[in-house]
């Protein structure tokens, strides 16, 4: 059964119990936000914490400005989401359901409400909402938790981890939109989609969201989309926190749920744009949804952003190329959270892969002597 | 024989534990203002203030047990962590002792400060301006060489370290070059509803 083709009344959801987290195991669901971190590892933890009283935070945040896959999956399947989310809050033994849907996906929380009018369960009780800011860190489990308690969507320092001490104190699980539509489809047939929803964006025919079949290759998938509009020249895997690959390379990489796809957006560069200036417009970007909590990530990924906008304008200063290769390795782990660790891959890799673009692009303009 | 060189320890590591834990104080001061130079990047003030601080307590637990199984002055463990429960100079003892387990509070919960929220650890770290007067004065108070010079002149110095560290403190304002941003990121994304 694929995620976006479900019928959307199932019948009665099955009753499951704590048995429920080792046939996870098994399926080896890897979460779909980004982290690809095992879905039952997380569940194992919030479960031997819960006293009848954990949080099961469902994350539709989807604060990564290419990704559209888990708004259209909330507005199109909102009743799987939902399913994932009961069986959650049973076999967790949850007190309380958070909403957590980015401000602006207002046909997904809508979509959400009419379904919950229809559901039958008890635990339609527990369902409250929340709304992501459209920010970057936003999506992150410790912002998200953050959000739910105090009102502002700024990540903490971890540990206490989520699934220790998160929503009211009470150990939570924070769970992205997509993988409890994996967890509703596993409970209801015992088995896994093994799909995986992308999304595409740039140079393709349809740019959207595809529901991949795991085990088949971006290449693949990019045939799918109706295959790339020109030929790429390189092809961003996994979204601003992902990394640029060679297309050759990329082509070839197969579709298993792990870090590498991180939220499944595949962005394809044409022939004919500038990656460099392309890197240093999503630097910036990235730059700026900095929470400004840490000044290495708040400083630096300015720094880095500037340096590289400097060079796509040809005017960088001696040394600027270098100091980037440095300074990108350097950031990470700098911050409470992973976002300078995030943008110093995607930097990395632009640097590795465009090295050729880079090395043409600093001619030093301003500072030669006239 | 035995006993006077543990009488010597316990005076010896008693200069040595206020000597580190003013350098301790001054360290914390400067790096809540940021101080860096040339050749001090702002990462070894934070260093060195944590590192002294465990060294610290290594002399300060020097200080206390050297004193307690000196069978000369037999003041006992009670007297040593219960404040003003000492038979010999009970006033000036107790405050070494209110002096010791202020500062143990202070590193347990820097050492767990993830666990225990920023506020909470900061609010518990403001008790160093209690502690480390207190420490002073027991020193003073009750310590053997207190008059002597070298003694005089170490305690100056501290006093003096800490007390200038505490008047730039006092002088220079917040310098958090990242409040405004901040407090700009969190106006724009606040937002709390529920159903």
């Amino acid at each position: 059964m694929r995620l976006l083709d479900a019928h959307s009344d199932l019948g009665p959801l099955p009753q499951v119990g704590r048995g429920f987290i080792d046939a996870l195991e098994r399926s080896g669901l890897a979460g779909r936000g980004g982290a690809g971190f095992s879905t039952a590892t997380k569940w194992r933890a919030v479960g031997q914490r819960s006293r009848g009283d954990a949080v099961i935070l469902v994350n539709g945040a989807e604060g990564e400005p290419q990704s559209k896959k888990d708004r259209v999956l909330m507005t199109a399947q909102p009743h799987l989401v939902l399913d994932g989310a009961f069986v959650a809050a049973r076999v967790l033994r949850a007190r309380r359901i958070v909403l957590y849907i980015g401000e602006r996906h207002q046909a997904a929380r809508a979509a959400l409400a009419r379904a919950l009018e229809r559901r039958p369960e008890p635990e339609l009780r527990l369902v409250t909402f929340a709304a992501a800011p459209a920010r970057y860190v936003a999506g992150a489990e410790a912002a998200a938790v953050h959000l739910v308690n105090e009102g502002f969507a700024t990540p903490t320092t971890v540990p206490p981890y989520p699934f220790e001490r998160g929503v009211d104190g009470a150990p939570t699980l924070v769970q992205n939109v997509e993988t409890l539509a994996h967890v509703a489809v596993l409970a209801r047939t015992g088995s896994l989609p093994g799909t995986m929803l992308l999304t595409f964006a740039g140079g393709v025919d349809h740019a959207g969201v595809v529901e991949a079949q795991v085990g088949t290759t971006i290449g693949d998938a990019v045939a799918m989309a109706g295959g790339p509009s020109s030929v790429p020249r390189a092809v961003l895997v996994g979204g601003y926190f992902g990394r640029w690959m060679r297309r050759e390379e990329a082509w070839q990489l197969p579709l298993t749920p792990a870090a590498v796809l991180g939220c499944g957006v595949i962005g394809l560069l044409p022939e004919g744009r500038c990656p460099v200036c392309d890197t240093a417009e999503i630097m910036s970007y990235l730059a700026g949804e900095s929470s400004a909590q840490c000044g290495p990530c708040f400083f630096g990924l300015r720094a880095l952003a500037d340096a590289c906008t400097r060079i796509a304008e040809q005017g960088s200063n001696p040394g600027d190329l270098e100091r980037l290769h440095r300074w990108a390795a350097e950031v990470r782990g700098r911050g409470a959270c992973k976002h300078p660790d995030g943008a110093g891959i995607f930097l990395s890799s632009a640097l590795s892969v465009f090295a050729a673009d880079f090395a043409a692009h600093a001619p030093h303009v301003r500072w030669q002597s006239a | 024989m035995s006993n006077s060189v543990l009488w010597y320890a316990t005076r010896g590591a008693g200069a040595v534990t206020i000597i580190l834990l003013s350098c301790v104080v001054i360290l914390g001061i400067l790096s809540a203002l940021r101080v860096q130079g040339e050749s001090w990047p702002r990462f070894l003030t934070t260093g060195l203030h944590r590192n002294l601080a465990l060294m610290t307590l290594v002399f300060l637990a020097l200080h206390i047990v050297t004193a307690v199984v000196d069978t000369y002055t037999n003041l006992g463990w009670a007297a040593a962590l219960i404040p003003f429960s000492s038979y010999y100079r009970t006033f000036w003892l107790g405050l070494g002792a209110i002096a010791f387990e202020l500062l143990l509070a202070i590193v347990a919960t820097s050492l767990v400060r993830a666990y225990i929220g920023h506020n909470m650890w900061r609010l518990i770290h403001w008790l160093t301006y209690t502690a480390w007067p207190v420490a002073v004065l027991h020193g003073l108070g009750t310590g053997t060489d207190t008059w002597s010079a070298w003694m005089l002149a170490i305690t100056a110095a501290c006093i003096a370290g800490v007390g200038a560290a505490i008047v730039l403190r006092l002088a220079a304002a917040s310098r958090d070059p990242l409040a405004t941003h901040r407090s700009a990121f969190r106006t724009a994304v606040e937002r709390r509803d529920s159903r």
